[in-house]
């Protein structure tokens, strides 16, 4: 069941990503882009991070990936990339050679340490809201507040730019 | 047959390659955008799977972390590319070369 599960989200999130590198309408790509975030809340279930699981799609697949598609309304027209330009079959070779190779050697390198297996089964209440939230707010505390001067500079600096010309309230 | 760590972290790997490709190959800088948000999923993976591993929940702080920034890029990007595209009438990669020039 769980070999299943695994091997369902987990080709499930590399379609969505693929599809997302390959679609030329970014709507799409947006809309395959929420399918790969879904398999990943599922791949955080399978690994027992089930606060994770549930974060991952309110926080991915809820709230950025709606901005995404807002923006994508937002700018209509050039969502589709210019079909009269011939596709960057040059890039796509100096891309996808170096990606294969470097898959290929972690691949190579990974098994080279043999299959480790996931050891024994965790204890109960392993990734719940409160076991995180323990750690959250007692052993990374520095780390949880200056997250949040992160989010509140990203704030700031996305109306300061989303304003445009117009006057700032505060100037 | 028993699922691994190493079945994780090739996951993680081939997403993250993935996502670096299109980062690449695409020139729609929204397209891009996206390929940045997919290689920072495929990390928080990595970060779950060995917390699993260890059994201790560590790796889940990180990975709450790794949303924050994710969430703070996403709302950067985006409000930098309205406003190229305010500027610019494009976002196409390939059209905004004005400090190459």
């Amino acid at each position: 069941m769980e070999a299943f599960l695994f091997w369902f989200c987990g080709i499930l999130m590399f379609l969505g990503g693929l599809m997302t590198v390959t679609q030329r309408n970014a709507v799409v790509s947006a809309v395959w882009l929420i399918f790969a975030f879904v398999a990943a809340a599922g791949i955080f279930a399978l690994l027992s991070a089930p606060f994770l699981a549930i974060m991952q799609i309110l926080v991915y697949a809820g709230a950025i990936m709606v901005l995404f598609l807002f923006v994508i309304m937002m700018l209509q027209g050039p969502v589709m990339e210019d079909e009269r330009r011939s596709p960057n079959k040059v890039w796509l070779v100096f891309a996808a050679l170096p990606a294969a190779a470097i898959l290929v050697t972690i691949i190579s390198w990974i098994r080279s340490d043999g299959a480790r297996s996931l050891g024994p089964a965790v204890a109960e209440g392993f990734g719940t809201a409160e076991a995180v939230s323990r750690l959250l707010l007692g052993r990374y505390l520095l780390a949880f507040e200056l997250i949040s001067i992160v989010l509140l500079v990203g704030i700031i600096g996305a109306l300061a730019l989303g304003k445009g010309e117009r006057k700032l309230p505060w100037k | 047959m028993e699922i691994t760590l190493t079945h994780y972290l090739v996951l993680a790997a081939a997403i993250f390659l993935t996502g670096m490709v299109g980062f690449i190959v695409r020139r729609n800088a929204l397209v891009m955008l996206m390929c940045v948000e997919l290689m920072l999923s495929s990390v928080n993976i990595v970060f779950a799977a060995f917390s699993r591993v260890h059994g201790n929940e560590g790796g889940h702080v990180f990975v709450l972390m790794n949303f924050a920034v994710a969430a703070a890029e996403a709302a950067i990007g985006l409000a930098l590319l309205v406003e190229i595209y305010r500027r610019r009438r494009t976002i196409d990669v390939d059209d905004l070369k004005a400090l190459m020039e």
